[in-house]
This record gives C-alpha cells, structure tokens and sequence, in this order.
C-alpha cells in the first residue's frame, strides 16, 4: 500500500522529486512549494511528506511543524511580495473543494480585488438551532482525545495503515484507522 | 472573507462576536482619541485594544457568546453569522491581531485544537468536511482586530462559494519569487525543474475528476496533456477519494 499511494499521488511524486516543483523550504517531514497556477503570484502550498489525506490523520506534532512554516512563509510574503495581506486556507474533504488527496496548507497572498472569494453569505440559524448545535459539538469535542502528543513517524513509513485494535466506533483512533484501512 | 458580517437578527442582549462595537463618535471626540493613542506606550496600546476588542470582551466572559471548546490559551465559539450552521470561531485569549505576531507554541496548539474541532464537527454534525480559513490583512477579509481561525462545516452544495482561482504566472517570476521566499526563509530548498518545461504542479482539477468520477468538481479547464498519463492510472487503483470521503462521512 505504501508504494501504490506514493505511485499514485502526485504530492507523494512531488516530495519523491519525480515532478519539478519550485521549492521553497525543505526538512525531514515537511515540504514548500509554490503553487504554479496559484491564486496570485507567490501562493504556496506546505505539505507534510508523509501522506496524509485530511488534517484529523496528521499527527498533532507534526501539524503544529507545518503551520509554523506556515506563518513563517506568510510573514515571508508580506516582506518580499508587497501584498496587502495573506489567507491560510485549508479544504478538508471534497464539499469543503479539496482536490488532491494528501493534506495542503495553501498560504495565498492577496490584493484588493484580485478575484478569490473566501467571503460567505451568514446563514440565519435561530437560537434553537445554535443551541443544538454547540451541545452537540461540546459534546464532540469531549470524546476527542487532544493535546497527547503523538509520535512521527518517518517518511519511509508513510503510508503505512496504523495497526487497528478491535474497532470501537467511539474510539477516535480506531475510526480513523477503520477508515483508513478501505483504501487500497 | 468577511470574519464578521453585519448582523441581520441581533436579538437583545446576544453576543456580536461578529463585529466590532460600533460607538457613534463626533469628530472632535475621534481626534481626541487619536491624539491619545499616538502618545501610549505600547503597553498601554495593547491594554486599549483589548478594552476596545469584542472577542477580548467575549474572553473576559464580559460579553456572552456560545462556547463550543475553552482551555488555558485558546477559546472556540459558535460564529453568531456562520456561513454552515457549526461554523466555529477559533482564537488565541491573549490579543493578537495577526498571526504573524504570535509565537510559533500558540500557532501550533490553535491548529491543533483547529483539528479536533474539525474532527469533532465531522462526527457530531454529520458533514462531510470542512475549510479552516485565515485572514491576515484587510485584503484577506479580515474585519476584526483579534485574531482568528474560522472553522467552517461542509456539505454538498451547501451554498458556501469559496472561489480560488488558478492563474498562470510566468515562470521567470516563478523562479524570481521562490528565490526570495527561500532566501527569506533561509531555506536551501532547491528548484527541481531542472530543464523540463514547466509542468503544472497540481492539477487540481484533473486529479479529481479520475479520482472522484461521479462527484464532478466545478471547474476543470486545467492542463490533460502531461499528466493524462498519471491520471489513468489512478482510475484502476492507488488511492480511493470515496474511501477518503469515508473518513469525511460522505456517501
């Protein structure tokens, strides 16, 4: 499985140097690069080189690495572009638009009126409604195991489908690994 | 990306994390102010601000709002405009108003807890994704002095039209910008175009058409020729996006 995801993702082939890139920053774990059809001149993307598809699979170390390069390469922006202001974007899952399936932080430098519309029409919920939904996602986040740091794993092992114990739906965990487990 | 919309039903006495207080001030009382501010310390600044700051308010627990997730350092809450019922409002408790400016231990943990709401809200609102967005700057779309992370709930055709656009940039101002960027960064990454012409580094839309099928995504007009062939490979195997989906709680 390792291999076939390697073969078959193309962030995989880019972190493997298979595809030219414009790279940016480099180490162990992590990767920049700029997006050449990017949104605006100088939009960047900071990827883990372990392949993970969404946020909830990459592990809180290394995500706390990736978005301190994040803002690094914002600030970085801001002092070499002269942009009037960045976006930290990330889509997660395909209704929320992502479009390749290894996780992508893009950094988008902006302009007034450059044509990205990251703006959204509020939706009138009534007090019920809020109500709801704040106790049920109190709710979630309490079976949601957080701030345990947990380990990285080297690049080599990428893809490799963590070691699933019997699988309980309420185990956080496990469903990740259940999940993971479907991909070929 | 409007981190705060006018508000349109604003109940009485319900919180306006979406917006800044808004005082009606004659012009004399506005110089005034001014003039006061120019000659603050920084100290003092930053204490104005915060007396000044909505969401500080909402932090001292001096404005009501909806909590979804409180710890030490960060601070969730229900966005009073969502653009998706769920839409979550992330920020640091102590004042910052870009992320630049806070320190590398605060972004990470801020994210983190970014993560577990995402995975929270996929799970408890049953949606199948979502978008973390930031906005530093005005022309980013901030509209609130505090700084932010929204963390907003997806669904099929739920009306939210995000629009990045791809455009092409010459590749001499390619070369140009990853030259000052990684020299800014210090980095010693490298170009690996070496001689090939330039081949699109991700083509979005391609990948997800071979890969999502059915699922057909918006826009589609980038580069088939080079990569046609990666791309018919990944209909017969590699790694399955409904499988991904799964994770997301699609169908």
């Amino acid at each position: 499985m390792a291999e076939k995801t390697r073969e078959t993702c193309l962030i995989c082939q880019i972190v493997a140097n298979k595809v030219p890139s414009y790279k940016i920053y480099e180490d162990d774990l992590i990767l920049a690069l700029l997006d050449v059809n990017g949104a605006n001149p100088g939009h960047c993307f900071v990827i883990p080189k372990n392949h993970y598809p969404i946020i909830e699979q990459v592990p809180d170390q290394e995500l706390v690495n990736l978005f301190s390069i994040a803002n690094k390469i914002s600030s970085a922006i801001f002092e070499n572009l002269k942009v009037q202001g960045t976006n930290i974007f990330v889509a997660n899952g395909i209704p929320a638009g992502q479009t390749v399936a290894h996780f992508v932080i893009n950094i988008i430098p902006r302009m007034e009126n450059d044509g990205i519309n990251l703006q959204w029409k509020p939706k009138q919920l009534t007090e019920e409604e809020m109500s709801t939904v704040e106790l049920k996602l109190k709710e979630g986040i309490q079976n949601i195991n957080m701030g345990k740091v947990e380990e990285i794993k080297k690049p080599e092992a990428a893809a490799e489908t963590p070691k699933a114990s019997p699988i309980s739906d309420d185990d956080e965990e496990d469903y990740i690994a259940k999940q993971l487990r479907r991909i070929p | 990306m409007p981190e705060e919309q006018v508000p349109q039903q604003q109940a009485p006495g319900q919180p306006m994390p979406g917006q800044a207080p808004q005082q009606q001030m004659s012009e004399e009382q506005i110089q005034a102010l001014q003039e006061k501010i120019k000659q603050m310390s920084p100290e003092e600044l930053k204490e104005f601000q915060k007396k000044q700051c909505i969401f500080c308010q909402i932090i001292a627990g001096k404005v009501q709002s909806r909590k979804v997730y409180e710890d030490e350092n960060v601070i969730a809450i229900l966005d009073v405009n969502p653009a998706n019922p769920g839409h979550v409002l992330i920020m640091p408790k102590e004042h910052y108003s870009i992320m630049p400016q806070m320190p590398d231990s605060e972004i990470g943990h801020i994210f983190v807890v970014a993560k577990a709401l995402s995975n929270a809200s996929l799970r408890a609102l049953e949606v199948q994704g979502s978008n973390i967005v930031v906005a530093n700057g005005v022309a980013a779309g901030q509209r609130a002095q505090h700084f932010m992370m929204h963390l907003i709930p997806r669904k099929e055709k739920d009306g939210v039209g995000f629009h990045v656009p791809q455009k092409t940039t010459p590749e001499k101002e390619l070369q140009k910008i990853r030259k000052m960027l990684s020299e800014s960064l210090g980095s010693k990454a490298e170009e690996t175009t070496a001689k090939v012409a330039p081949i699109p580094l991700i083509p979005k839309r391609k990948v997800v058409e071979a890969e999502f099928k059915e699922q057909k995504p918006k826009k589609k007009e980038i580069v088939k020729k080079e990569i046609k062939p990666k791309a018919e490979k990944k209909k017969e195997s590699g790694i399955n996006l409904d499988d991904i989906a799964g994770v997301l709680g699609a169908k």
